[in-house]
């Protein structure tokens, strides 16, 4: 069954969109969760959140920043604000649009799931920012694209539509998480270090607190407890997250993927290069996963990796 | 005068279930149900666009609840009736691209020909399979204070629509399924597989499994719902004029991610002039280059065949019955609406004297644009209409102002009637079908007959009701 190169190109950015806004969700969950357990305003800085989601929200407009710690702004920059193209709302319209545009080829039950949540967000995206709503908005959000994928699982051909749907997922999926990892906890969630001016306390959240967080800001928590025995620690978890290929948000798991994917398409070469590349690069961090810095750049080396199978995937399939 | 209601409110016979059933409901309830079928329509996508709307492209579908009955045996009629004017108005087509036998004949004026704006000279000589150029097409009908149905206009270029007369069934299965139950209503959903097998039959010669395609102008047409809507519905592709190349060996392909795949038959929803840049307009972005070429070898089939519009003007319409008489030799079984044509001095006298009493229309516009309506026009409008009609009298035409038919309709102040048109859709190939019923448009404004969704139309569903199953066909629209 033949598949039009503009199509294709629809269905992968279609999929990178959603799972772009569920990967969003997942994080901001995550954070969410470790911030309502700081209590008192201006403990918890909020611009790191931004960073993850590759932007970058600028708090000096936003008077008086600090009272909330850039809460505010840094949500409606990442769930709300139209005029971000990464902002969950964003995501969604866009995803929406791409399945408009290919409904010939996509299950009409994933159209409806699509189209559902979209209306959903259009109506409930300003009041997710504030932390009433927040939570119950982005569960939406995770539980629709993963009804979406349940539908598309269940009821879709396995044929080149479904692949490219499903490049769509694993690219954008590995892209999330090599970012969670390269900011790291250290940054991902930074409590303000130092000596509280009330209480006079030294205010410093615990290192494995935070690990967790980044667990589960890929939903990675419960898995990663189920395959390592010992307590949470670092070194553990950035190689859970980069090499346990049986965990399918792990990086391995999605390069894993995507080259079985790609097998099945049409002259695959140029892509299967990409990823051999990709995996060369992937190998090279294990060394280095415990030494903060050296992993943040090895992280930034990781995305121009899957930014070029991204690219390969583009001019192979949709450009040519 | 009422579809459903006489004069003094009782229902008529075709009717009467479905007004006990709306009694027994109750107008809460009604609302109810009106409010859940927006809903689904809403969560289904059910869209359509406005081009002024600005970020806002795609807009919920208005659907009112109370659907419009026509009995079946009154249906029968019609429908022959169009069939028999599609087989006619073919018959012309092929006949102007070929030996313009009607024209020697003296049936139809030369320079009628000369002036049209949708006559393509390029396709002089073609003989496209079972003679047929407008497969597709929809024609407008009214009903008239006589009761009568009358074809209003006749559209063989791209008509838009279909798609809503199926899923508007479906929406009102949904919301009205009991009432399904103890009624003929004949279905409509088979029009898509019709539909596909006359796209099959369109394939060149020697192809067995040919490769379908639904040709749109792209994801912001106005139509783009429907677009989308077929090709789902037949598991054809959906192309745009972009994904299409014409190879030095004159045949279709398409860019697929596994290279150039050919293309047998395209059901085109782009103007022909925008079809081919190298056979019309040069600078059209949305068509293929090449595609009039292809064609005319054989290798592809196009429905409808490009120059197909030649025969959907608003004045050769008034020549109708007389190609249905010339063509056929038979009486037209369903009306014409008496049409004057400015271009003849002494109609064109009749129309500026009686013109308050007129419809005035310009001859190749779509969508209700341009139209006058003379009860309703300002004297200064009237006066630029008369003015534009001497200017280029063979660009207009004029009818008497026919009272449209009204269905109960549910509006704010409770269910009131509103003016209908009716828009079936027929397809001729070797043989011919007619949708059950069709588009019902409905002027939801009390007292307005713009039935245009563009311009704040709704729609409703269509029933084509039997009283006995002897008139319900198990096999239903197909005649040879």
């Amino acid at each position: 069954m033949a598949l039009l190169s503009r199509v294709a190109g629809r269905l992968y950015w279609g999929a990178r969109y959603i799972e772009r806004a569920e990967d969003t969700a997942r994080i901001i969950r995550a954070f969410h969760e470790l911030a309502i357990d700081q209590p008192g305003p201006a403990r918890v800085r909020w611009e790191p959140l931004a960073t993850v989601a590759g932007t970058s929200v600028d708090l000096t407009s936003t008077e008086p920043a600090d009272r909330d710690g850039g809460e505010e702004a840094v949500l409606h920059h990442l769930i709300a604000d139209r005029s971000h193209p990464s902002s969950i709302s964003s995501c969604v319209a866009a995803a929406r649009e791409n399945l408009r545009t290919t409904r010939e080829v996509m299950p009409r039950e994933a159209w409806l799931v699509l189209n559902g949540l979209s209306q959903q967000v259009d109506d409930g995206a300003a009041t997710a920012v504030s932390r009433q709503f927040r939570d119950r908005f982005l569960g939406q959000v995770i539980g629709d694209s993963r009804q979406l994928d349940g539908v598309i699982e269940s009821t879709m051909t396995r044929a080149h539509p479904y692949r490219m749907w499903r490049l769509g997922r694993l690219i954008e999926r590995a892209d999330m998480t090599t970012r969670v990892l390269g900011v790291r906890a250290a940054s991902l969630l930074v409590v303000d270090a130092g000596v509280d001016s009330e209480s006079g306390l030294e205010t410093h959240l615990h290192e494995e607190v935070q690990w967790m967080g980044v667990l589960r800001s890929v939903s990675a928590l419960q898995m990663y407890q189920r395959a390592t025995h010992a307590a949470i620690d670092g070194a553990a978890v950035v190689r859970f997250l980069l090499f346990y290929s049986p965990f399918p948000r792990s990086v391995q798991g999605c390069i894993d993927e995507l080259r079985t994917v790609v097998m099945a398409l049409p002259s695959p070469q140029a892509v299967i290069a990409a990823l051999d590349h990709s995996q060369t690069v992937l190998d090279h961090c294990d060394p280095i996963v415990s030494d903060g810095g050296a992993l943040d750049d090895a992280m930034e080396d990781c995305q121009r990796s899957i930014a070029a199978i991204n690219q390969a995937i583009l001019e192979r399939f949709v450009e040519w | 005068m009422d579809e459903l209601l006489t004069n003094d409110g009782r229902p008529r016979s075709h009717a009467a279930a479905l007004m006990e059933a709306l009694d027994t409901l109750g107008l809460e309830r009604l609302r109810e149900r009106q409010q859940a079928v927006d809903l689904d329509i809403k969560a289904a996508g059910i869209t359509f666009t406005i081009y002024s709307d600005g970020l806002n492209i795609d807009r919920a579908w208005p659907f009112d609840i109370i659907p419009r009955v026509i009995p079946g045996e009154e249906w029968d009629q019609v429908s022959a009736g169009l069939v028999q004017r599609l087989v006619a108005l073919n018959r012309f087509i092929d006949d102007l691209y070929n030996e313009q036998r009607v024209i020697a004949d003296g049936v139809f004026p030369a320079d009628l020909l000369l002036d049209s704006v949708n006559y393509r000279p390029q396709c002089r000589g073609v003989h496209p399979k079972f003679g047929v150029w407008a497969h597709i097409s929809g024609s407008d009908l009214v009903r008239d204070d006589d009761g009568e149905l009358y074809v209003l206009e006749d559209n063989l270029r791209v008509p838009s629509g279909v798609s809503y007369v199926i899923e508007n069934r479906a929406v009102a299965k949904r919301a009205f399924g009991e009432l399904f139950e103890h009624q003929l209503i004949r279905p409509v959903d088979g029009y898509t597989d019709e539909l596909k097998r006359l796209l099959t039959s369109l394939a060149p010669d020697g192809v067995a499994n040919p490769q379908i395609a639904v040709l749109t102008p792209g994801v912001y047409n106005s139509a783009y719902f429907e677009h989308s809507f077929l090709a789902q519905r037949m598991g054809a592709e959906l192309v745009e004029g972009a994904d299409l190349v014409v190879e030095d060996d004159d045949c279709v392909y398409m860019r697929t991610i596994g290279g150039l795949e050919p293309v047998h038959v395209i059901y085109r929803r782009i103007d022909d002039l925008f079809l081919d840049p190298e056979a019309f307009l040069p600078d059209s972005m949305l068509g293929v280059r090449g595609l009039l070429r292809a064609w005319k070898a054989g290798n592809v089939g196009l429905a409808n065949a490009p120059g197909a519009g030649v025969a959907d003007d608003k004045v050769v319409y008034a020549w109708v019955p007389d190609l249905i008489r010339y063509y056929l030799n038979e009486e037209p079984k369903i009306a014409n609406v008496p049409t004057y044509r400015t271009m003849y001095e002494e109609e064109r006298a009749f129309v500026i004297a009686n013109i308050g009493d007129l419809v005035v229309k310009p001859a190749n516009e779509s969508g209700g644009y341009g139209i006058v309506i003379g009860n309703q026009a300002t004297r200064d409008e009237l006066d630029r209409t008369i003015e534009a009609i001497n200017a280029e009298p063979r660009n207009w035409v004029a009818q008497p102002i026919l009272s449209l038919s009204t269905v109960p309709t549910l509006v704010a102040g409770g269910i009131e009637p509103r003016h209908v048109d009716l828009r079936p859709f027929i397809l001729t190939g070797a043989s011919s079908y007619v949708t059950p019923g069709g588009l019902t448009r409905v002027a939801l404004p009390k007292g307005s007959l713009v039935v245009n969704s563009s311009q704040g139309g709704g729609s409703k569903d269509t029933w084509v009701v039997d009283t006995t199953a002897d008139t319900w066909p198990r096999h239903q629209g197909w005649s040879n």
